[in-house]
């Protein structure tokens, strides 16, 4: 089944997500492009040589104009803003600096549209507006840290040159660029906090006026400016605060531009633009048209044509695209162009103040058109691909271009116009080309992926109903055969049958996988086309075939998957409801409030279903518990991380503010609520049954109590490790004490400024040891949570597993009671789950760790509820699904969200110093997914809860509850993806549905290794450990 | 204080219900998997209680007959007026429809509903010639069971104020308008079952064990509950709608809820039980 899931998954991921192989060349500043292509074709430069050809003081592959460049980015700059407009709307005529200028003095300033390709997130825009190339979703070669651009870009080839640069304003160039930028000038400030307008603006322009003062320390200075895309998000345009921001945008350009000099280029840009909500990142209009203004007080830029001068109305009107930025700006500056650079020079930028230096655009562009020729060579020679030449295509155009350029000796006044048209054309025709090849998504491989994905959930349905049957015989016959000794062997018959299903069932799946497999790599291997995987979902198909043949014949098909109880049916809404509303983008997004309003529908109707017991003392438990379900459920909700598209509905409690990842004070109190209060509570659930005997008090009491107690005083260290509590403390004891005793202080050796860091560290590695390794080889030494009585004469434990009630008068000899006989397999078994939870609740920040205790607390609850009102697990699916609820619930209560950017990195380094493979992707594993891991490891309490040493066919039954489990969160990965193939051209796409469907899918793995690794294993154990004690039940 | 419970019917309930808990108990203490037989004992007890509580029969004077049939048709009526001011702005309107919708609820009950505590056979037998103005009478202890409902109606809007809160509600801000919902919810649903069935608690076991059988009050509750759940349903979308604002959906889902179960629990599904 994981196999299965794993290569579903793959074959529609490969259809899917858009990849770019990512080349590592890089340009050399004395290699240019046309080297190569000038010896072969004869063809001489178009310029002749000038000073310092071929290195960075002249220029390396263009002659030098700027030694300098301030970049500032506005966020989300849409170019009517920036466009004189006929109405009164408070984004409009606000920032009217930039066309002023370029009106007024065409040779100082332009401006024009500039236009950004999709997804319009910033991090996608800087790679683009670095790379110069297009961007896809992942792209290949990513490492684990994952966002660091490792391509060459303009940044790497600034710095290559020897330039300094300088970043000022959103910290994303920071995780994209880091090392790049000179420390003591550079002030990065925090991206997503969208509810703060100034921060960031008043911090650059604080910071950058001083830069241009002190102008021998840095070469390119980096703004990025946050404010106009924080309105749009809290306001949207039609805002005052919106207008606001812009005339202190319009002030700020004005002042920046009046303290350039000659030497260098002031570029103003949008790195998006926003749509009629302030919101971007889809590929709408509005989203993708941002406004480019180049400034310099030189006079650099030129038109081709006269009415050029007026900057365009509309963003329609001769746009630049995006990526044009980055040959434009090497060219420029006199370095490389990036080697995978794949736009085309600016032609105001290079065609000269009278607008006639045709032969320096010429050259520019075929600069630039080269660059990309030899970039498509290697590519297609990478991939593998032959590329195509027939007539109009770019290889063709290319030819053409080449063609067009004088042979020999250039005579004076010959027209480079056509020149440049035709590399122009070719660089066009290749963007074009690449758009269509890294666009395109592979549908075919998303339908097979489809249905892999969907005969695996049906045959986990059929698997499922199948089971229940058995489970109902077993279930009847257990109660009516206890006590015959004759009817015990016919049990033993059916319970070892119920065994050999799923070994029959494995053998099949093993043995239909394998010709199936064979098959598919010779039939790939004949063909030639080297697609191993087409092996592997045959393989896949015909597994899942013989599956459900083997189904079929392990006993009459019976096949009716839908529910014939009130339970049963709220199994199915539950599951269905979710996957449907995964088509809808506003309930994926809203998705962690649906959890907690189905969780409160169970709970209630428990509750209400409750008065139908007629036990009062039962009735009021059930009612007790579900009550306690719902609250605790609610409890939960208030620690929640908000998305970008929650704002501004949602406040985050997560994190001490919206801005931070680090917990605020009064949160390190949670941990320690739990320490104190979490091993009652299980103490509380354990105590009715009488199982809190035998490890338990001592396990519970003390370890597990010692593991929470330590994992607390790890998030304080870490807290005044971040916080830099020590030096304060220090200094404010200093100022209160007398200054006799205050120089005592400063005389005593101050603490390594590691201290902490180490001091953490150290405790995070014990407590995991203590967790796992020491967890897991106490529990599967661990006797069974009983411990015998006797009063007079001592008996065997296997004498006394033959009496089934807790106490049994002796004759005349003795009497013998065994405490927590009824719970022997549950009581044991949850020590497994509590030392996952140690683990997990130190990997987590504080407020997650009281949203797993409450998810703790809250599945204990479940368990007695389910006890109460008899739904076993033999025949109602509900348990299982509530268990994913929760841990699906507690996946966005432990501050996720189904978006890449609130995956915790610095959890990888909780117990460690570096990354370190493969525990660093390990501990972000278990940090993300902590809630679902520690459902799955909960699952088989659904089955042991309660149930004494003669419950027999447990693995069985365990298997079930197991495959209930992961059928949840195999329909949400088929739902999730389906949506997402189906919306493949949805504006939400990358922001909504390609973030939902991977994590579902990794949740889906996740949920299988663990649930086939910890949970199946466990229960063995379990098993066998309470088996030595009371003899084997079957 | 004429408000008594119909002793006989609940002593007998609680009785019966003894005796199947006992049985069950024993079953349950034996720590098997006893599903099948204690299922079965449960069934039996739950039978014998629930045959006791009889559908509720609207009056059959013709006043009553008449509110039966305009009552719901003036709910409609008022909600689809006021909805567009209640979409502008929900707290003033839902409060101003507050004692209107009382009033109806109030005019329903009295002249509809058999009070708690009178004889069900009453109502249920045709009146005879000379009985007809007696049926129609609005004694001084309906008035005060009337009273009494509309109290306890008070009383629970608070729980289901809360109970709205458990299930996603706005906790700490939209104070008002949660509870203003809630109430109207307490007065369209709670209110006529409080006035028919009293204190009565095996009634209210019944009826919170969702077993209670079917008819224009128990209907009201169910359709009442339901439609406030799916009212939830459209408010996440991004439509940007005004009317997607709380809690108006809910509202609209409590009212069409109410009013559907109402009238399917008075006509096709009445008797029937889930």
């Amino acid at each position: 089944m994981l196999l299965l899931h794993v290569v579903g998954i793959a074959y529609f991921t490969s259809g899917f997500l858009l990849t770019r192989l990512m080349l590592d060349d890089k340009s050399v500043c004395d290699a240019p492009p046309t080297l190569n292509t000038s010896t072969t074709n004869g063809i001489v430069d178009i310029l002749p040589n000038w000073k310092g050809k071929g290195t960075v003081d002249g220029g390396c592959w263009h002659p030098k104009t700027f030694e300098r460049a301030v970049v500032v980015v506005v966020d989300a700059l849409r170019y009517d803003f920036t466009v004189p407009v006929k109405d009164d709307a408070p984004f409009h005529n606000a920032f009217s600096f930039m066309y002023d200028t370029a009106l007024a003095s065409p040779n100082n300033a332009v401006l024009r549209p500039f236009i950004a390709d999709p997804p319009t997130s910033t991090l996608q825009r800087l790679k683009g507006l670095t790379t110069g190339t297009l961007p896809t979703f992942v792209d290949v070669g990513n490492s684990f840290a994952g966002t660091a651009i490792e391509e060459d870009n303009l940044l790497m080839q600034l710095r290559d040159a020897g330039k300094r640069i300088v970043h000022l304003g959103d910290d994303t160039w920071e995780s994209l660029f880091p090392g790049y930028f000179q420390a003591n000038l550079s002030r990065a400030y925090d991206s997503f906090n969208v509810w703060d307008l100034h921060t960031v603006d008043n911090g650059v322009i604080e910071h950058i006026f001083p830069l241009m003062k002190r102008k021998g320390e840095w070469d390119v200075a980096i703004a990025h400016l946050l404010g106009v895309d924080h309105a749009g998000h809290r306001y949207g345009p039609d805002h005052p605060e919106m207008a606001k921001k812009l005339q202190q945008m319009n002030t700020f350009i004005k002042d920046l531009a009046s303290n350039i000099d000659d030497d260098t280029l002031l570029i103003v840009m949008g790195d998006h633009g926003m749509d009629s909500k302030g919101d971007h990142g889809g590929e709408s209009e509005d989203e993708v048209e941002a406004a480019l203004w180049m400034y310099s007080p030189k006079a650099v830029f030129g038109r081709t044509k006269p009415e050029y001068v007026t900057p365009p109305a509309i963003a329609k009107t001769r746009p630049v695209n995006q990526i044009d930025l980055v040959p434009t700006l090497a060219l420029l500056m006199g370095i490389p162009i990036p080697y995978n650079n794949l736009g085309h020079p600016i032609e105001e930028a290079f065609v000269g103040p009278h607008g006639t230096a045709w032969d320096r655009l010429a050259a520019a562009e075929r600069m630039a058109a080269a660059g990309i020729k030899r970039y498509q060579t290697s590519y297609f020679s990478a991939r593998g691909i032959e590329q195509a030449t027939t007539p109009g295509s770019p290889a063709d155009l290319w030819d053409k271009a080449e063609a067009s350029v004088p042979k020999d000796k250039v005579k004076k006044g010959h027209s480079w116009e056509p020149v440049f048209s035709a590399y122009a054309g070719y660089q066009k025709e290749t963007l074009d080309y690449s758009k269509s090849l890294w666009a395109r998504f592979d549908v075919k491989n998303m339908v097979i992926g489809i249905s892999i994905m969907a005969s695996g959930v049906i045959a986990l349905l059929v698997y499922i109903n199948k089971r229940t049957e058995d489970d109902d015989v077993l279930v009847i016959e257990d109660s009516e055969l206890d006590h015959a000794e004759k009817s015990l062997e016919l049990q033993g018959i059916t319970a070892d049958e119920a065994q050999t299903l799923e070994k029959r069932l494995f053998r099949a799946a093993i043995l239909g996988a394998l010709p199936g497999f064979f098959g598919g790599l010779l039939q790939s291997y004949l063909s030639g086309n080297g697609d191993w995987y087409r092996g592997s979902s045959i393989g896949a198909f015909t597994s899942v075939a013989t599956v459900l043949v083997a189904l079929y014949d392990a006993e009459g098909a019976y096949f009716n998957v839908l529910p014939n109880t009130l339970w049963g049916w709220m199994a199915v809404v539950f599951t269905v409801s979710q996957s449907i509303g995964f088509a809808s983008n506003s309930y994926t997004i809203w998705e962690d409030s649906i959890q907690v309003f189905l969780m409160t529908t169970f709970g209630i109707v428990t509750a209400l279903s409750a008065f139908r017991m007629e036990s009062l003392p039962d009735r009021y438990m059930a009612i007790y518990h579900s009550i306690l379900f719902v609250l605790l459920g609610r409890l939960a909700s208030f620690s929640k991380l908000c998305r970008e598209e929650q704002m501004p509905y949602c406040t985050s409690t997560y994190y001490a503010s919206g801005t931070s990842s680090t917990s605020a004070p009064w949160q390190l109190v949670i941990p320690f609520i739990a320490v104190m209060i979490l091993p009652s509570i299980i103490k509380a659930y354990l105590a009715p049954s009488r199982s809190y005997e035998g490890l338990a008090p001592t396990w519970i009491g003390y370890v597990f109590r010692a593991g929470l107690f330590f994992s607390a005083i790890y998030w304080v260290l870490d807290a005044a490790d971040n916080g830099q509590w020590l030096s304060s403390l220090s200094s404010s004891l200093s100022s209160y004490l007398p200054s006799s005793a205050s120089e005592a202080l400063s005389s005593l050796p101050p603490l390594p400024d590691k201290a902490l860091k180490t001091l953490s560290v150290y405790t995070a590695q014990m407590i995991l040891g203590l967790a796992l390794v020491a967890g897991s080889t106490a529990f599967v030494w661990a006797p069974p949570c009983i411990s015998i009585v006797t009063t007079a004469l001592r008996r065997s434990p296997a004498d006394a597993s033959s009496n089934p009630l807790a106490a049994i008068p002796g004759a005349q000899t003795a009497q013998v009671t065994v405490l927590g006989y009824g719970n022997a397999h549950g009581a044991r078994y949850l020590l497994l789950p509590l030392n996952f939870f140690v683990a997990l609740s130190l990997l987590t920040k504080p407020m997650g760790a009281g949203a797993l205790a409450l998810t703790l607390w809250q599945s204990l609850s479940l368990l007695e509820i389910l006890d109460l009102l008899n739904l076993p697990i033999g025949s109602n699916p509900i348990g299982p699904v509530m268990l994913a609820l929760l841990g699906q619930n507690a996946f966005f209560k432990t501050g996720h969200q189904a978006v890449l950017s609130s995956i915790q990195w610095d959890s990888a380094f909780i117990p460690l110093y570096s990354i370190k493979y493969p525990w660093s992707p390990i501990l972000v594993v278990l940090n993300t997914f902590a809630g679902q891991i520690l459902a799955t490891i909960l699952v088989p309490m659904l089955v042991l809860w309660k149930s004494g040493p003669k419950r027999r066919g447990i693995l069985g039954s365990v298997s079930r509850a197991l495959a209930v489990f992961v059928a949840f969160y195999a329909t949400e990965a088929l739902a999730s993806m389906m949506w997402a193939g189906h919306l493949r051209r949805h504006l939400m796409l990358y922001r909504v549905f390609s973030p939902r469907f991977m994590t579902a899918a990794v949740t889906l793995l996740v949920v299988d290794v663990v649930g086939v690794l910890v949970g199946l294993s466990g229960v063995r154990v379990n098993t066998m450990s309470v088996a030595e004690v009371f003899g084997w039940a079957d | 204080m004429p408000l008594v419970d119909p002793v006989t019917m609940s002593s007998s309930a609680i009785v019966k219900g003894a005796v199947a808990q006992s049985a069950s108990t024993t079953k349950a203490t034996s720590g098997s998997q006893g599903t099948d037989s204690t299922t079965t004992t449960m069934s039996t007890g739950a039978s014998s209680s629930l045959a006791t509580l009889r559908p509720v029969h609207i009056k059959q004077t013709l006043a009553a007959q008449t509110v039966r049939h305009a009552l719901p048709a003036a709910l409609t009526a008022l909600y689809l007026l006021r909805f567009d001011a209640l979409v502008a702005d929900p707290v003033p309107v839902m409060r101003n429809a507050l004692p209107v919708v009382a009033a109806l609820q109030m005019t329903y009950a009295l002249l509809c509903l058999p009070a708690a505590g009178e004889p069900a056979s009453k109502s249920n037998r045709k009146p005879r010639p000379g009985e007809k103005k007696k049926g129609g009478d609005i004694g001084s202890s309906t008035i005060i069971t009337a009273l009494l409902a509309s109290v306890l109606t008070s009383v629970v809007t608070p729980f289901l104020h809360f109970a709205m809160a458990l299930f996603g509600a706005p906790f700490l801000t939209h104070g008002s308008h949660t509870f203003l919902c809630a109430a109207h919810l307490a007065l369209l649903t709670f209110f006529p079952l409080f006035y028919v069935h009293g204190v009565d608690s095996a009634a209210w076991a019944a009826v919170g064990g969702f077993r209670a059988p079917l008819d224009e009050t128990f209907g009201g509750l169910v359709g009442g509950l339901f439609g406030a759940w799916l009212g939830a349903v459209p408010i996440p979308l991004d439509w940007d709608r005004e009317w997607q604002k709380w809690p108006v959906t809910i509202l609209c889902g409590i009212y069409g809820g109410y009013l559907l179960g109402r009238i399917l629990g008075g006509t096709l599904f009445w008797g029937k039980r889930f």
